[in-house]
């Protein structure tokens, strides 16, 4: 109980949980940050639960080769409406009024069924989600390395650079993505822009890693705008350190947890933007598998398939969820309101 | 919009042809409105009175006449905007004929077929009760081409004598057409005989409308027309209403019935929900050129059987194009390769099952269309011959060979060309897909320099005269740098000049060389210059307030507006 | 502080021209998508579609073009090529849908967050705490647009419990603008109460350890005046400002999901079809709409951030 500060002696204390509240912790002097989020984050067991989810389902998708070489037989692509491919669901994958198979529960065949052109459900999930995480990270790459750059750049330099970066922050948030992503589709499928001439994956990796980065350098451009006022600032520039050396090398490094808790919310919305994109048209397209084309070829079949809709939906519902609650208990591990002080 | 464009002038066309080639030059009889030919369920007497839901899952491009060119607006817009001819309002093959409109009797045919002449009737008046006269008529051609009307760049500018310097702005007025507004008369000269220039004078862009009417598109304030209905309390891209003309009974014109309903239309693009609407009876009509979602098919035939058709409108045909000009398709094997091994069963699945399994170009109202002749490379079943289509591949020297495959969004069109894409990797080429946004699908493909190698395309009747679909699609002297419409750029000297020599010929004669025509398609299939996968059945599904046996499934426009009764 | 409004303002405007510019470039970037040749027609020839591009103007220079499409929106003439329509008088039409899609869900997302957050706050690291979470958790994840497909079978088609999509105006029955608004409200709210009632969580928590709380409990308030009087006065700061960026992006248009999968014919919808049509007038104002509204909006937390902490105006 000493050591911790959340003791006011009200009610609100001992509404306060083990895992927000650090008592009966040794806690030794000098023990870092990293070490006492990680331990906080360990007693959170949903913030774990989900966590672990998230890999299963990363490695699922990154296993979908070997299920589809070695356990279906069927690639994602392949399309089966005639029933004249080896793996025949019977009679044929597609009833005569463009009904697809449900599932089979058969795990070498057609275990979820299949689609309105008699693809495998299950194959071309994991192979989908490929594609949705692959987008999903680069996309998230992308916002994280532009919002750091020009986060602390504003926030540092100031002044002009300042209001240029904010006055770029400003339009790209305010600009309709799926604009862009419509444009962008039709100028890569037809004329192809440099490099991205038919990998439609990165340009809508790109358009949502692009949309996503002011909200994230407005808050670092902050935390920098506090942070350069400090005095370990001061004792760098007196080390004769220039600006470049300064935001990446000292400034940077404090931004981590910042950093950390943004990563899987963004990773969240990305995939969801791709949905959403996609479902307008302006994402992926075919023959590219995502759960986003799953899910806008399947909701026209409610109806009759329900399981083309259920399975990437809950598929990408739960991915999302698990980012979402994963990081929500890194947020809170990492909170510096519930660090730990040391009374003295 | 192409699509649409096409299905409806293309249903139009056929019946307007069919009606000149059956009756002959001038007279024929104008037959009464609830005449049918093939006689459906038994029609319970019409009640007048009463409102229904009509939903629209694409909005009509415009509600003005003089600019509209889709399936959507020419549907209502027929019924609201009468021309000197129209056609009849009947199932079937009947509804394929011209009939007098606001003329008198057909146009009688002069001077070798360059010269058309009606006389207008008396006592006409617009919805707004002003009075008709025959210069009327002059001012509604010339707004036509000025705004311009999407086809009058094809059925009048070139067509009328004096339109192409009028279009131009050196003429102040078109010398071609002159009026008598004492007598009535409209006498129009013509640059060349052309056959189907009634069924032209039966568009809805040449409804007569007031003169001083703007020359511009005025969707939400269009012009007051002469027609059973007009239409009132229009919000653009969301709704409008049509009601009953109340001049139009007076005028009692033969051949067109009054409305008995009011009918409330409402765009709604979430096609799923309009044919659930339907279903629960919470709106009355499906608007045919959508499509009904497969996985609601069985259900609505199940529960709503009574109530739910699939038509064939005879008119339109689906087909895929195949580039001549360049590789692989330069190539008569690879090209045959494809019409042989396609499975139009499984494309036809693809597509909740409306089309009808075809391998020759024209389709069925069409003459020229080879009735009764086989297939020279499908099977009879159509459901392709992979290993003879890989075989084929083999011998054209073309296996490998990248292919591109252009799409549109929207399915199933799509999902026919996923599945054509990986068709074409079966039996050994390359392929892989684009797809391209709907609303710049065929002007893309029209870009001359993009020579696209194969891809989907479909062609609806403007008139039923193979000159509609030969002269723009496959003639080598209609390919054009921009908008070019022969996307497989056939340039064959063996069509090009049976085309010429047979567009020559006025539709009165078209029985006589129809015996021409139907080689000629046979030849184009011969050659497989195109990959035609299906003739398309259309669905007519009502709600059960609807007194569905008296509706009329108009050969040209779908639902013929004035047939709308409830029980 | 007014130099602060007024430098944030004419950020502002600076902001409009920009994406004003770069939507309009951005449609002068698609290939063939001119639109001469789309309204000329089948079939036209070379100089029917230059007729039409005189016309209208399109073979101006491209600055002229965006110059007289400026004055067009702006005096209220901007008339779309493609659908034919008075831009702003559709949009003026398409408003009040918007407008009860944005009010109406807005009181629902604020009033759940609210009760959400707090109970989850009180009761933090618990088991309620982490079943809300989780809870809330899954309303961020659904897509709308699948959640809205869903209700609209189930409810609407198979149920019957719902109309199957539309909108009815307030004026002409007030029922029925309701049955027909509450799945809306319901599916976009989904999307905001995870993501709010986190927020004011986070926000109770740190305020919980304030000294002023503490202070307030040591003067001998009690629990539920401490709770309302000045832990939750201070916690809503956050979420207000989250609220004032969010309802301005859905009044503008940004909910397009969900207007579209109820089709109920509002700004958003009007938006996603012009841009699926391909019509640069409409897309060009929408644009700028949301823009104007996300970025009025912005400019106001801001300012009401400032207003509050000193800090911030005094360090930019």
């Amino acid at each position: 109980m000493a050591t911790t500060t959340s003791e006011t002696g009200s009610q609100f204390s001992t509404d306060l949980p083990a895992a927000l509240v650090h008592e009966g912790e040794e806690v030794a002097a000098g023990t870092g940050p990293w070490r006492l989020a990680w331990r906080r984050l360990r007693r959170n067991k949903t913030a774990l639960f989900f966590g672990g989810v998230f890999v299963v389902i990363v490695v699922l998708c990154l296993l979908a080769p070997v299920y589809s070489h070695d356990v279906a037989h069927i690639g994602p692509a392949t399309q089966n409406i005639t029933g004249s491919n080896l793996n025949t669901c019977p009679p044929t994958c597609v009833g005569p009024t463009d009904i697809p198979v449900g599932p089979s529960w058969n795990i070498s065949k057609y275990f979820l069924g299949a689609d309105s052109l008699g693809r495998d459900v299950a194959v071309r999930l994991l192979y989908g989600g490929r594609n949705s995480l692959e987008i999903g990270a680069v996309a998230t790459i992308i916002t994280m390395l532009l919002a750091m750059i020009l986060g602390i750049a504003a926030g540092f330099l100031g002044g002009v650079a300042d209001n240029i970066i904010n006055l770029i922050l400003d339009v790209t948030w305010a600009f309709p993505v799926v604009l862009l992503g419509i444009v962008l589709g039709t100028l890569i499928a037809t004329s192809g822009i440099g490099p991205l001439h038919s990998t439609t994956l990165m340009s809508t990796a790109l358009i949502i890693g692009v949309v996503y980065f002011p909200y994230v350098a407005k808050p670092i451009r902050a935390q920098v705008l506090s942070l350069r006022q400090r005095e370990f600032v001061d004792a760098a520039r007196q080390q004769g350190l220039g600006n470049v050396r300064i935001m990446f090398g000292e400034i940077l490094p404090n931004l981590a947890s910042t950093i950390v808790v943004f990563i899987p919310l963004i990773l969240a919305n990305a995939i969801l933007l791709e949905a959403a994109l996609t479902y307008l048209g302006a994402g992926v397209q075919p023959p590219n598998a995502s759960w986003g084309t799953m899910l806008s070829d399947g909701i026209s079949t409610i109806p009759a398939a329900f399981h083309n809709v259920l399975a990437p939906g809950i598929m990408l519902v739960l991915t999302v969820l698990s980012i979402n609650i994963f990081g929500d208990g890194l947020r809170d591990a990492l909170d510096p309101r519930s660090k730990v002080r040391i009374a003295h | 919009m192409r699509k649409y464009n096409r299905s409806l002038w293309a249903v139009m066309a056929v019946f307007a042809a069919f009606a000149l080639a059956a009756c002959g030059s001038s007279s024929s009889s104008p037959t009464s409105a609830t005449s049918a030919t093939t006689p459906s369920s038994s029609a319970a007497p019409a009640k007048s009175g009463g409102s229904v839901t009509f939903l629209y899952g694409v909005a009509p491009q415009s509600m003005d006449p003089g600019m509209d060119y889709t399936t959507q607006g020419a549907e209502i817009n027929w019924v609201v905007y009468t021309g000197l001819t129209t056609y009849a309002h009947a199932n079937g093959t009947a509804g394929t004929k011209v009939i007098p409109g606001l003329c008198t009797a057909l146009p009688t045919v002069t001077d070798g077929g360059k010269t058309y002449t009606c006389t207008l009737r008396k006592g006409l008046v617009f919805s707004n009760g002003q009075p008709v006269v025959a210069s009327d008529f002059t001012y509604t051609l010339e707004r036509a081409i000025k705004i311009p009307w999407g086809g009058s760049g094809e059925f009048m500018t070139p067509v009328v004598a004096g339109a192409t310097a009028y279009s131009n702005g050196k003429a102040s007025t078109i010398s071609g057409v002159t009026t008598d507004n004492a007598t009535g008369q409209i006498t129009i000269h013509l640059t060349a005989p052309y056959g189907p220039f009634d069924n032209v004078l039966a568009f809805p862009a040449l409804g007569l409308i007031p003169p001083g009417t703007p020359f511009k598109n005025e969707p939400t304030n269009p012009p007051p027309g002469v027609g059973p209905y007009k239409v009132t309390n229009i919000v653009p891209n969301t709704s409008f209403t049509a009601v009953p003309n109340p001049y139009w009974a007076k005028m009692d014109i033969p051949g067109i019935p009054a409305a008995k309903v009011t009918v409330n239309a409402k765009i709604s693009s979430n096609i799923d929900a309009n044919a659930l609407s339907v279903l629960n009876n919470s709106a009355d009509f499906f608007d045919w050129a959508d499509v009904i979602p497969g996985s609601l098919l069985p259900q609505i035939k199940s529960q709503a059987s009574s109530r739910f058709k699939l038509v064939d409108l005879g008119g339109t045909t689906y087909y895929i194009f195949l580039n001549s000009q360049h590789k692989p398709f330069n190539n008569l094997d690879a090209r045959e390769a494809v019409v042989t091994g396609l499975n139009q069963q499984a494309m036809n699945r693809l597509g909740s099952g409306t089309l009808i399994p075809a391998c020759f170009f024209l389709p069925p109202y069409v003459p020229g269309h080879p009735t009764g002749a086989s297939c020279p490379y499908n099977n009879s079943s159509f459901t392709g011959n992979i290993a003879k289509a890989q075989a084929l591949v083999k011998a054209s020297g073309m296996e490998g060979y990248p292919v591109t495959v252009w799409s549109e969004t929207r399915s199933p069109r799509q999902q026919w060309m996923t599945y054509y894409t990986q068709f074409l990797n079966q039996i050994g080429f390359k392929a892989t897909q684009k797809v391209i946004a709907d609303a710049n699908y065929f002007t893309t493909l029209g870009d001359l320099k993009l020579h696209p190698q194969t891809g989907f395309a479909d062609w609806n009747m403007d008139f039923p005269n193979p000159v509609d679909f030969y002269g723009v699609l496959l003639d080598g002297n209609s390919i054009l740098p921009t908008n070019n419409e022969n996307f497989g750029e056939t340039n064959d000297p063996y069509v090009n000049s049976q085309v010429a020599k047979l567009s020559a010929v006025p539709t009165a004669d078209l029985n006589s060389v129809a015996g021409e025509w139907q080689s000629l398609d046979k030849y184009v299939a011969q050659k497989a210059y195109v990959a035609v996968f299906g003739y398309e059945t259309f669905p007519f599904f009502a709600s059960d307030r609807i007194n569905y046996g008296a509706t009329v499934f108009q050969p040209e426009y779908g639902w013929d507006w004035t047939s709308f009764s409830l029980k | 502080m007014s130099r602060f409004i007024i430098r944030r303002l004419a950020m502002m405007l600076l902001v409009l021209f920009l994406i004003s510019v770069i939507t309009f470039l951005l449609f002068a970037a698609i290939p063939n998508g001119n639109p001469a040749l789309r309204l000329a027609g089948r079939n036209s020839t070379a100089a029917e579609v230059h007729q039409i591009e005189v016309l209208y103007g399109f073979n101006k220079p491209i600055y002229v073009q965006y110059g007289r499409m400026m004055k067009n929106i702006f005096t209220g003439q901007a008339t779309s090529y493609v659908q034919g329509f008075n831009v702003l008088d559709q949009i003026k039409h398409d408003l009040p849908a918007t407008l009860s899609l944005a009010i109406g869900a807005g009181i629902i997302w604020m009033t759940a967050s609210i009760i959400v957050g707090t109970l989850a706050a009180i009761r933090a690291g618990r088991h309620t705490d982490r079943v809300l979470t989780v809870l809330s958790m899954i309303g961020v994840s659904f897509p709308p647009f699948f959640l809205g497909a869903i209700f609209i079978y189930f409810l609407g088609y198979k149920a019957s419990l719902f109309p199957v999509g539309g909108y009815v105006s307030f004026t002409t029955s007030p029922s029925q603008w309701l049955s027909h608004m509450i799945l809306p409200w319901i599916t976009l709210s989904v999307l905001f109460i995870g993501f709010y009632s986190r927020v004011l969580r986070s926000t109770i928590l740190d305020t919980i350890n304030e000294d002023f709380v503490r202070t307030a409990t040591a003067k001998g308030l009690s629990y539920n005046q401490v709770l309302r009087r000045h832990i939750l006065r201070n916690s809503l700061i956050p979420i207000i400002a989250l609220f004032g960026l969010d309802m301005g992006q859905v009044i503008g248009g940004g909910a397009i999901l969900t207007e579209t999968v109820y089709n109920l014919h509002g700004v958003g919808q009007l938006f996603a079809q012009a841009i699926g049509l391909l019509d640069n007038v409409t897309v060009l104002v929408c644009s700028m709409l949301i823009a104007f509204t996300v970025v009025l909006l912005s400019a106001f937390t801001d300012i009401y951030y400032a207003v509050l902490d000193p800090r911030i105006r005094l360090g930019t």
